[in-house]
């Protein structure tokens, strides 16, 4: 029976990765992965929203009570009166907690799947991308606790603002991006979950959530610290949601745009590479 | 027809920094070389740690080998770890369409297989409810309903059938026989010698991650006690 013509429909099951094939192999195994994929969302907003009373509210309301606090703390015991204040501590919280979450989130991605990363042959960036995806409709929806903001302020709707969904898009894509560089390593020491975790509550205080970008302009003018600032990717899109949002003048140099997309681009380049490679050895044997 | 073949496998685990530090061998198998012929019940035997459920894990594209290559005809499935996955928020019903997918089936087929799954497991009424309300039990009928569900063309299965109370373990037993009956080719892993000798047509026996032996099941079940007997007396 063993003939050469039988072992013909025979496939090879796995063929070594290259680098080069990560950045697009990474989208097209998550693109053929769709359905999994809404139903991992579907699970994760389930869990977290199903039990409570007010459900999918509490999406819009957390944010608002966190600016709400945040503007009392700042605005009446620090002395801010600027009534756009609570907005603007509203659209950080949004902005930061979204690129906090995809990155801590991912970067645990592998150790809190283990177990069934041994029964399954799933790819394993669909859990990190099913994470992203979650807090990203999660930051949208939480967009919403903006509209009294908008209309007690007598700010107009502009067209800009179909660029918010992108700019909270590339937050999601920059924090993920960050946490596929370091999930695989993470598996061996598993520290670094808790170093990340660690600096995600210190980079709410480096990140423009309770200030704005024109305190830090104000303070530093255009020289090299301010250049040096925009190494911190949450800068310009929380900065552009605002200026977007408020229907303010945006005074983000040209080169803050590109560092921004730079480092979000190479952030996914060694990201998908490193997770592509990687991530299907770790898991091996947990 | 050969179905299944694996050509100079070789896995070794990655190890913790704890572990090079005090000096631990990595665990490791191989090299391995199999063929599977279609339609065939081939058993897995050994002792713990032998390396059985990693070398079904490789077969089943779970785990990537090292070195060698595994060429595959068709479908394969693992059934291993009924369960897991699942949500303790979500209801039967949604747990079942979530395991599936997770198993890397498509809506479609999961579909076509779900009122089969809800008669099977028995648990109609609770199809509706958050898992976290079931029994333990309860949760293993759901598991393996769902696991033997589909039928691909090779079959995987790691110590599954000793989930649930005892008549529903006999009629997972009586699924698993189906399953076989209906698949092409079924390569199991069990502790159960009365059920391997019963359905295998060949054994394989492993040890310290390297094959031992392959042949009639009477033949490598004397050659198993052998290696046990000589294991306990060292």
């Amino acid at each position: 029976m063993n003939t050469s013509t039988d072992t013909q429909s025979l496939q090879i099951m796995w063929t070594k990765k290259k680098a080069i094939h990560a950045p697009f192999g990474l989208i097209s195994e998550n693109f053929r992965n769709r359905e999994l994929i809404f139903r991992l969302i579907r699970r994760d907003l389930d869990s977290r929203f199903r039990g409570p009373l007010l459900g999918y509210s509490w999406a819009i309301i957390e944010p608002l009570l966190l600016a709400l606090v945040y503007s009392f703390v700042f605005g009446i015991i620090v002395g801010r009166s600027d009534p756009l204040y609570p907005a603007i501590v509203m659209i950080g919280v949004i902005g930061w907690s979204l690129f906090a979450r995809c990155l801590t989130g991912t970067t645990k991605t592998l150790v809190s799947n283990a177990s069934l990363f041994q029964f399954t042959k799933i790819p394993k960036s669909v859990f990190a991308i099913s994470n992203m995806l979650t807090n990203y409709f999660l930051s949208c929806v939480s967009l919403l606790a903006l509209i009294p903001f908008i209309y007690l302020n007598d700010i107009s709707i502009q067209p800009t603002y179909i660029l918010v969904p992108i700019l909270l898009f590339l937050l999601s894509l920059c924090g993920t991006s960050l946490g596929l560089i370091i999930a695989p390593t993470a598996v061996r020491i598993p520290d670094l979950v808790n170093i990340v975790q660690f600096l995600a509550r210190v980079g709410f205080f480096l990140s423009p959530v309770m200030w704005t970008y024109s305190m830090l302009s104000g303070k530093f003018g255009t020289g090299n610290f301010l250049i040096l600032a925009h190494l911190n990717p949450v800068i310009v899109p929380i900065t552009d949601m605002r200026d977007i949002i408020l229907g303010q003048e945006s005074n983000i140099p040209l080169y803050g745009y590109s560092m921004f997309v730079g480092i979000t681009l190479i952030f996914y380049l060694v990201g998908s590479i490193n997770f592509y490679m990687r991530a299907h050895k770790m898991v091996v044997g947990l | 027809m050969k179905v299944l073949t694996l050509e100079n496998i070789e896995l070794t685990y990655p190890q913790s920094r704890f572990e090079k530090k005090k000096g631990l061998e990595p665990s490791s198998i191989g090299p391995i070389n199999l063929e599977f012929e279609d339609s065939e019940v081939v058993g897995i035997i050994g002792r713990n740690g032998s390396g059985k459920s990693t070398l079904l894990r490789i077969m089943g594209g779970v785990f990537p080998p090292d070195e060698g290559k595994v060429k595959i005809a068709g479908t394969i499935s693992l059934l291993a770890g009924v369960g897991v996955g699942f949500n303790k928020n979500l209801t039967g019903l949604e747990n079942t369409y979530l395991y599936a997918s997770l198993m890397g089936w498509k809506k479609v087929e999961i579909e076509r297989e779900v009122d089969d799954i809800i008669k099977f497991s028995e648990l109609s009424h609770h199809f509706s409810r958050p898992i976290r309300t079931y029994s333990s039990g309860m949760k293993a009928r759901l598991g393996i309903s769902v696991a033997t569900a589909f039928r691909p063309n090779i079959l995987l299965i790691d110590e599954v059938l000793g989930v649930g109370d005892a008549s529903f373990r006999k009629k997972s037993e009586r699924r698993v026989r189906e399953m076989i009956d209906g698949s092409g080719t079924v390569i199991i892993v069990s502790h159960s010698q009365g059920f391997m000798m019963e359905i295998c047509d060949r054994i394989i026996l492993m040890d310290q991650g390297k094959i031992v032996d392959v042949g009639e099941p009477k033949d490598i079940y004397n050659t198993y006690s052998k290696l046990l007997k000589n294991t306990s007396l060292d």
